[in-house]
C-alpha cells in the first residue's frame, strides 16, 4: 500500500492523526482518506492494515505512539545486533529451533499496545510468540533463529512503531526475587491469620475456654500455624532489628520485632503450659497487615528502576574503523585512539575528537541546551551527546573516564538523604522501645514477690506497647499514596518521599525537556517572511539533513524546483528555488554570500532572498500542552523558579509566569548552588528536571523529580520520576500528598491513644488476655480502615 | 467430637494443598505481571495458526494464552 504525500486540503487541518492522535496539518494521508501527523505513523498504519492488524485501532482509537522522531532514524541502527557477542546478551534462551529475546519498548502503554505486540506472529511468521509486560514495558519474543535474527526482531518491532531500546545496560526489568519472596511471605501470613481466626472465634463467642479437649486441639493447631509466620513471614523484621541493634541505633523495627517476639513467645509458653490460648491471632494479623503495607510500596517500585547507571544511556556497541571496514564493537572493548563511527540518533560513547567537518551534536540531555551544536574537525565532543549527523570520532578518553561517567558518579549525587519520616519514626521507635521496656520492668517490680503476676504484667505491657497500629499507619497510608500516584504517572522512590513532597514550599523547574518536550521536536516559525518566501525556504531546507533544516522543512512539505543547492557545514545553505536565490544560515554566512547584513543574535538563522535580507526563522521547542496553566496553578501555592541551561531566547514566553525568578545559561553547578541558596533561606525545595545537567540540583533538593517521556529511558539520581504526560497534574498530586501527611498524623494520634489506654489498663492488671487479644486487632483495624479508606477517598480528587 | 476432628483434619489437608498451589503459582511467575492478563482475556481474536509451541524454557506459562 502506498502512502500519498501531498500538500492538500485545508479541510483536513486540525484533524488528528489516525495512528497516534496527534494534531496534524493534513499533508500526509493515504488513499482511504486517513490523515497522519507524519510519514512514520502512515507507514505503521499501512503495515498494520496489510497484515490485518487494524483491530488495533478499535481496541483504543489513536493508540499508537507518534512516529515523528522515527523519520531521521538510521535504517542500520540495529546492525550492532548482528554481532553474536552483542546479541548473546539479549537472548535469554536458544535451543537452535526456538530462541527468545527481551526488549524494552518504552512506547508500550495500553491494552491496544499489548494486543498488537502479542500478535507479532502476524507481522512475521518466523516469530512464534510474543508476550508484553505492561508494568515493566518490555516485550519477550520467541522466534525461529534459523529464519530471523535478533536484529530482525528489533526491526519488526520498530516497523510497527515500537522502537526497542538497545543500550549497554539494558533496562529490561527482571522480576526481583524479593518481590516473589514478599508475595510468599504475605500468602503464608494471610493463610495462618485466616485459619487462626477460625479456630479463635468460637472461644471469643463463648467467652470461656472450649470444653471437650477442643481448646487444647485448637491451641496446638494455632501454634503450628503461627510458627512458619514467625520464622518465614516476619523474618525480615527480625533481621532489620538485628542490623539496627548492631549498628547501635534504635529504629522503628526494634520495638516491632520486640513486640512480635514477646507476642509469640508468651503465647507459646501459655499454650505449652496449657494456661491460656495466647495471642496468636493478633500476632499473625499484625504480620499480615505489615506485609500488605510493604506490598503496596513494592507494586509502585516495580514500575520503574531508579538506580540506573550512565551505562544504560550508552549504546550497546559502536562501529570501530578497522582495516577498511567498520565493525561493531561492544563499548567495553573501546580503547583510547579508536576511530569510531556514530550514526544519527546514536549517543557518543566517550569523550572524543571530531575527525570531519560538518557534524552536528545535540547535548539536550547533558547540558539542557536545546539547540544542536555544530562541530568541526578537531573539536572535542563529550560522551552523552546525541549525534544529529554521522560523525567520525577518535576517542580521547575511556568510556569509564568520560565526562558523563564523572557527572554520574559525582560523590555529591550519591549522598544518602535523611528523610523526615525516617527520623521521626526512628525517634518514635527509640522512645517506644525504651518506654515500653521501662514500664514493663516497673510493672514487674511493682508485682514482684508474685513472680507469676509480674511476668503477666511485664509481657502484657510489652505486647500492648508494641506500636503495631503506629507501625501500620505510616506504611499503609503512604504505601497507598505511592501506589495511587504510581498509577497516575508519578513514581516515588519510597514512602518517605510522600512526606517530603508534602512539605516543600519552593519549586525549581528546568526548561528544556521539562516545561518543553523533547519528543515533540523543534518547531520553526518564520519572522518577517511572506508565505511565498517561507515556502521557498522550506523547500530549500528539505534538501539538507542538518537538524535546523529538518525543523524548518518539517513545518509542512513544500514543492518547488531546487537547483545548485550548496551547504556549508555549520554555516548555512544556499540554492536556487523556482528561480529565486535563497540563502539560509548564520548572519556571517549571509553577509559572505550576498553582502546583506543580518543583525540580531549571531546564533539566529537568517534568510536572504535574491540578495536581500528578508527575515529570520525562530526555532523553539514547544511547551508541553497545558503546562502554562499548571505552572500558574503551582505559583498559587508554591514559590516557583526557572533554572535553565539554555540561552535566554525563550525568556519572553515564560516571563508572565515566572516574573524575574528566571535564570538562564545555568551550568549543572549553578543549578545546584541555586537550590542550596534557597535551602539556606530556610525553604524546602522541589527540583523538577530531566537532564544530567539537573542531576546535582535533583540530588541536593529536598525532593528531586526527574521528568521522563520514556519510562525505560535513563534518568539521573532522583527521589521520584514523573511521566511527561503526568506533569500537568502536579498541582493535584501535591495536594494529595499534603492530605496524606495529615492522615498519617491522625493515625499516629489514634494509635497513641490506643496504646496509652491499653498500657494503663495493663499496668493495673485489669487487662485479661482475652481483652488484650481483642484490643489489638481492633486498634489495628481502625488504623487500616482509616489509612486505606482515607487514601482511596482522597484519590478521587486526582482524577477530577 | 471425632467427626469434627476428622473434618478439621480434612480441611487442613485441603487448605494446605491450596497453600502449596499458591507457593507454586508465585514461584512460576504467575503474579509477576498482574496488569496484562486481565486485558488479554478481553481480546476477541481469530484462533492463531498452530505452530510448534516453544517448550523447555523454565519460565513459561504457555497454556494461559490462546
Amino acid at each position: 500500500m502506498s502512502v500519498a504525500v501531498a500538500a492538500v486540503a485545508s479541510t483536513a487541518a486540525n484533524a488528528s492523526c489516525r495512528h497516534c492522535g496527534d494534531g496534524c496539518d493534513g499533508s500526509v494521508s493515504d488513499p482511504d482518506r486517513n490523515v497522519f501527523c507524519c510519514r512514520g505513523c502512515a507507514a505503521v498504519h499501512a503495515l498494520l492494515q496489510a497484515r490485518g492488524l487494524d483491530t488495533f485501532y478499535t481496541c483504543d482509537a489513536s493508540a499508537g505512539a507518534s512516529q515523528r522522531a522515527a523519520d531521521g532514524r538510521d535504517p542500520d541502527r540495529f546492525a550492532v545486533l548482528d554481532d553474536p557477542a552483542v546479541a548473546a546478551r539479549l537472548v535469554t534462551f536458544d535451543d537452535g529451533v526456538v530462541a527468545s529475546v527481551t526488549f524494552a519498548v518504552p512506547d508500550l502503554h495500553c491494552g491496544a499496545c499489548l494486543w498488537l505486540l502479542e500478535r507479532l506472529w502476524r507481522v512475521d511468521d518466523a516469530i512464534v510468540r510474543s508476550e508484553a509486560d505492561l508494568v515493566r514495558r518490555t516485550v519477550h519474543v520467541w522466534f525461529r533463529p534459523d529464519r530471523l535474527s535478533v536484529r530482525g526482531v528489533a526491526e519488526r518491532l520498530a516497523a510497527i512503531g515500537y522502537e526497542p531500546i538497545v543500550a549497554a545496560e539494558t533496562p529490561v526489568g527482571v522480576v526481583a526475587p524479593q518481590a516473589r519472596r514478599l508475595r510468599l511471605q504475605l500468602g503464608m501470613a494471610g493463610f495462618a491469620f485466616g485459619n487462626i481466626m477460625l479456630f479463635s472465634v468460637p472461644r471469643y463467642l463463648q467467652g470461656a475456654p472450649l470444653e471437650g479437649g477442643f481448646q487444647r486441639l485448637f491451641d496446638v493447631l494455632n501454634l503450628a500455624l503461627a510458627t512458619p509466620v514467625l520464622l518465614f513471614s516476619a523474618a525480615d523484621y527480625f533481621a532489620a532489628a538485628w542490623r539496627a541493634i548492631r549498628a547501635r541505633h534504635i529504629a522503628l523495627d526494634v520495638p516491632v520485632a520486640l513486640g512480635l517476639a514477646v507476642l509469640f513467645g508468651r503465647s507459646a509458653i501459655e499454650i505449652v503450659t496449657s494456661r491460656s490460648e495466647g495471642f496468636l491471632d493478633s500476632f499473625t494479623g499484625l504480620v499480615f497487615f505489615l506485609l500488605i503495607g510493604r506490598m503496596l510500596q513494592q507494586k509502585a517500585f516495580d514500575r520503574i528502576a531508579f538506580n540506573r547507571t550512565y551505562r544504560s544511556f550508552l549504546p550497546l556497541s559502536v562501529r570501530v574503523e578497522r582495516k577498511g571496514g567498520a565493525e561493531p564493537t561492544p563499548i567495553e572493548r573501546l580503547a583510547v585512539g579508536d576511530r569510531v563511527l556514530v550514526r544519527p540518533q546514536e549517543v557518543i560513547p566517550a569523550d572524543a575528537v571530531v575527525l570531519d567537518d560538518g557534524g552536528v551534536v545535540d547535548y539536550a540531555f547533558v547540558t539542557g541546551e536545546s539547540r544542536p551544536i555544530d562541530v568541526a574537525a578537531g573539536d572535542l565532543v563529550r560522551a552523552g551527546g546525541r549525534a544529529s549527523t554521522t560523525l567520525r570520532l577518535e576517542l580521547v578518553r575511556e568510556v569509564a573516564h568520560s565526562e558523563l561517567a564523572r557527572l554520574w558518579s559525582d560523590p555529591a549525587l550519591g549522598r544518602v538523604k535523611r528523610h523526615w519520616l525516617e527520623d521521626v519514626s526512628n525517634r518514635f521507635g527509640a522512645v517506644f522501645a525504651l518506654m515500653a521496656t521501662g514500664l514493663a520492668l516497673a510493672g514487674a517490680a511493682a508485682w514482684w514477690p508474685d513472680i507469676d503476676s509480674a511476668a503477666q504484667v511485664a509481657t502484657a505491657v510489652l505486647i500492648i506497647a508494641c506500636p503495631c497500629a503506629l507501625t501500620l499507619a505510616a506504611p499503609l497510608t503512604l504505601g497507598t499514596a505511592v501506589e495511587m500516584l504510581g498509577r497516575r504517572g508519578l513514581y516515588l522512590r519510597n514512602t518517605a518521599v510522600v512526606l517530603d513532597l508534602a512539605r516543600v514550599d519552593t519549586l525549581a523547574l528546568d526548561k528544556t525537556g521539562t516545561l518543553t518536550s523533547a519528543a515533540r521536536g523543534t518547531t520553526a516559525t518564520p519572522c518577517g517572511l511572506s508565505e511565498l518566501e517561507w515556502r521557498l525556504v522550506r523547500r530549500l531546507a528539505a534538501e539538507s539533513v542538518h537538524p535546523v533544516s529538518r525543523a524548518i522543512a518539517a513545518a509542512a512539505s513544500a514543492h518547488g524546483d531546487v537547483q545548485a543547492c550548496r551547504e556549508v557545514p555549520g554555516q548555512g545553505l544556499r540554492g536556487s528555488v523556482d528561480g529565486h536565490d535563497v540563502v539560509v544560515g548564520t548572519a556571517s554566512f549571509i553577509a559572505k554570500a550576498c553582502g546583506a547584513f543580518a543583525g540580531g543574535s549571531t546564533r539566529r538563522t537568517s534568510v536572504a532572498i535574491d540578495g536581500r535580507l528578508r527575515g529570520w526563522v525562530q526555532l523553539q521547542t514547544p511547551p508541553r500542552d497545558g503546562i502554562e496553566a499548571t505552572v500558574a496553578a503551582l505559583a498559587g501555592t508554591h514559590q516557583i523558579q526557572l533554572l535553565s541551561g539554555d540561552d535566554a531566547t525563550d525568556a519572553p514566553r515564560w516571563r508572565p509566569l515566572f516574573g524575574d525568578r528566571m535564570s538562564f545559561r545555568q551550568s549543572p553547578h549553578d543549578k545546584l548552588v541555586a537550590v542550596r541558596t534557597s535551602q539556606a533561606d530556610g525553604r524546602r525545595v522541589l527540583m523538577i528536571g530531566d537532564g544530567l545537567n539537573d542531576a546535582g540540583a535533583l540530588a541536593a533538593a529536598d525532593v528531586g523529580i526527574a521528568v521522563s517521556d520514556e519510562t525505560a529511558c535513563v534518568v539521573p539520581a532522583c527521589d521520584a520520576v514523573i511521566g511527561g504526560d503526568a506533569l500537568t497534574r502536579l498541582p493535584s498530586f501535591l495536594r494529595y500528598v499534603r492530605h496524606a501527611r495529615r492522615l498519617v498524623l491522625v493515625c499516629f494520634a489514634v494509635s497513641v491513644a490506643y496504646n496509652v489506654g491499653g498500657v494503663s489498663l495493663a499496668l493495673t492488671g485489669a487487662l485479661t488476655p482475652l481483652v488484650t487479644a481483642m484490643l489489638m486487632p481492633v486498634s489495628s483495624l481502625t488504623i487500616i480502615g482509616l489509612s486505606l479508606g482515607g487514601m482511596h477517598w482522597l484519590a478521587r480528587e486526582l482524577d477530577a | 467430637m471425632s467427626v469434627i476432628v476428622l473434618l478439621i483434619a480434612a480441611g487442613g489437608v485441603v487448605a494446605g494443598g491450596f497453600l502449596l498451589a499458591f507457593a507454586w503459582a508465585v514461584g512460576s511467575g504467575q503474579f509477576d505481571d498482574t496488569e496484562a492478563p486481565p486485558l488479554r482475556m478481553l481480546f476477541d481474536d481469530p484462533p492463531r495458526p498452530t505452530i510448534a509451541s516453544p517448550t523447555g524454557e523454565g519460565h513459561s506459562h504457555v497454556h494461559a494464552r490462546r
